[in-house]
């Protein structure tokens, strides 16, 4: 009698089992189903824009669209920089994004390190000015800026493109992070073997804070990249527009040649493309940080 | 000898003066503290202070109004529907991509090569700029051209004709916009998810609950806060909407998608160069963003303090 209702348990037991086992070979079927759909969608427009950018205009512009073409060409690459003044727009952007990166690298890291590892007066007060600086829009002081750059006459120039952007409350924030989460001793023995404060910061907080610099290069480095507001109403000038409020004013709404101007979009966004292939885990670092609350 | 000596003394009292840390830290500020004040603390205060002028971009016949560029506003029928296309686009557009960033974020939790691949993949748009995700959009739905009408057509749908229909023309934009961004949030909410207890997860399992039951008893209670750091950012960001719509219908067709930003950009830098009018318009964009972050802001941490 015991014997049979332990076999039969058993028996319930071992198809429970095979079942919940089918049941998630279907369910894991289905969400790897669902997700390359999903990596469909997000993947084909590029894919999309890349195969299209090497097609003659004529491919390009077919009903029923095509995927592939017979033939491709490197034509659109060349016109590019005759439709579109391109060359000026990468060498901007690449002067204008760089060398915000770089200062404010430097800057935010500077502040970052004074709010976390310092002690002085008003130190709350700075802490709280650096946080309410991060919720003020940028277009809400757009105006007064550029009146504030064309009086100065730094409209159309480096300088003007790069000093309002050479800190942002939001690097400074990352980096206060980094700078409290290493060890309180550090700096104290520092300070005994009479280092002064600047060498204590760049001898031995600065190494140690590499990957939070890295994140924070690329976060600046991508957001300035591809800034339109911003450059578009610091330049005046056709000659000092960055690539995307460049592209932005040749394509518009109404696009006469599509093959140049995908291939300016490609161009655009390949610097980033290799370096997000080569520093993914910064990129990611870098937005899950932007969400990190005290 | 003396005068020198007197000298290093000076400079050595100097230095000591900045080398403690105390002192040290102005220095350490100044330069990122000053480009604020210079190139945000008083330019804010500009737009306040111009709002009240009639000031045009040549800076001809300046003229103090007081608060005529706000009554202004109020029967400027353009600049009000801008402010509702403004709020309609971040309806629309904040909590789709919140639920698909949480989505995602959910399901590629675990630590697959596949979820790995997945989750690489879904952040290539974040990096991609708003212009040339336009670019490629105002391709793909080109109703003559484009891929997305073609494939909607082949299902036997009327080709839709997107930016260029007035009622499609702002989901079209908000689509894109959650494509091109939801790999933010869901990097995010990935962060909040991962750091959850899995001993939460296995006391959920004992007390018999299921998959779904521990998504939303489980997961959910424990990234409220995430959450909700998300939606604000994400209702902030949509209130200054302006890349994208700029890119794809400038705010066509007959206005129909021109958002707040865009008619502050339009009115104050192309004609009739009203500056002080459009630093009116952005002041009250200003209040309702600020309104907007406190309330969600206090909302938010009410929330937490029941949940705790």
């Amino acid at each position: 009698m015991e014997a049979r209702t332990a076999d039969t348990t058993e028996l319930v037991d071992s198809t429970k089992k095979s079942n919940y086992h089918r049941n998630k070979v279907i369910k894991s079927i289905i969400f790897k189903v669902i997700m390359s759909l999903l990596i469909l969608i997000v993947v084909f427009p590029f894919l999309w824009l890349l195969l299209s950018s090497f097609k003659y205009e004529k491919d390009i512009i077919t009903y029923p669209p095509h995927i592939f073409s017979g033939k491709y060409t490197f034509q659109n690459y060349i016109k590019v920089w005759d439709t579109i003044p391109l060359l000026g727009y990468v060498k901007n952007t690449v002067i204008f994004a760089g060398a915000t990166m770089l200062i404010s690298l430097v800057l935010d890291s500077m502040t970052g390190y004074a709010l976390a590892r310092m002690e002085f007066k008003g130190k709350t007060a700075f802490y709280y000015f650096v946080m309410v600086s991060m919720m003020i829009p940028f277009m809400v002081y757009m105006i007064p800026l550029f009146i504030e750059m064309n009086k100065m006459n730094l409209l159309d120039t480096y300088t003007g493109l790069i000093v309002p952007r050479a800190t942002t409350a939001f690097g400074i924030f990352m980096m206060r992070s980094n700078f409290v989460g290493l060890p309180r001793d550090l700096d104290e023995a520092a300070r005994l073997d009479g280092l002064n404060e600047w060498r204590i910061f760049t001898k031995i907080m600065l190494p140690l804070s590499k990957p939070t610099l890295m994140a924070l290069a690329v976060f600046t480095l991508t957001n300035n990249w591809n800034d339109l507001l911003y450059p578009l109403i610091l330049t005046t000038t056709s000659s000092m527009r960055t690539l995307p409020a460049g592209l932005a004013l040749f394509t518009g709404q109404h696009i006469s040649f599509y093959g140049p101007v995908m291939a300016g979009a490609v161009i655009s966004m390949l610097p980033l493309f290799v370096i997000y292939i080569f520093a993914q885990k910064y990129f990611v670092q870098g937005s899950a940080m932007s969400g990190m609350k005290e | 000898m003396e005068e020198i000596d007197t000298s290093v003394g000076k400079k050595r009292s100097f230095f000591r003066f900045w080398n403690q840390p105390k002192h040290a830290a102005y220095l350490f500020m100044a330069p990122s503290i000053i480009i604020l004040l210079f190139f945000m603390v008083i330019p804010l205060i500009g737009t306040l202070g111009l709002s009240f002028f009639n000031i045009n971009i040549f800076f001809t016949g300046t003229k103090f109004v007081g608060l005529d560029n706000f009554i202004q506003f109020f029967h400027d029928q353009r600049a009000i529907n801008s402010m509702w296309h403004t709020v309609y686009f971040t309806l629309l557009e904040t909590p789709t991509q919140v639920i698909v960033g949480t989505v995602a974020a959910a399901a590629l939790s675990r630590t697959t090569l596949f979820n790995r691949f997945s989750r690489s993949v879904f952040y290539v748009p974040v990096i991609c700029s708003l212009t040339t995700s336009g670019i490629i959009f105002s391709m793909l739905l080109d109703p003559n051209i484009g891929w997305i009408p073609y494939v909607l057509h082949q299902f036997g749908m009327n080709t839709p004709q997107f930016f260029r229909d007035a009622t499609l023309a702002m989901p079209s934009i908000a689509v894109m916009t959650v494509w091109k961004n939801f790999g933010v949030t869901m990097t995010i909410m990935l962060t909040a998810i991962q750091a959850i207890s899995p001993s939460l997860y296995e006391s959920a399992e004992m007390d018999g609950a299921n998959k779904k039951q521990q998504f939303f008893h489980v997961t959910i209670p424990q990234i409220i806060p995430s959450l909700g750091f998300c939606v604000m950012t994400n209702l902030i960001g949509s209130m200054q909407v302006f890349d994208q719509i700029y890119v794809t219908t400038a705010g066509g067709p007959e206005f129909k998608t021109e958002s707040a930003v865009q008619y502050i950009y339009s009115r104050g830098f192309s004609a009739p160069y009203q500056l002080g009018y459009a630093s009116a318009v952005a002041t009250i964009l200003f209040v309702i963003i600020a309104i907007l972050s406190v309330s969600s802001n206090l909302y938010m941490s009410h929330k937490e303090k029941q949940m705790r």
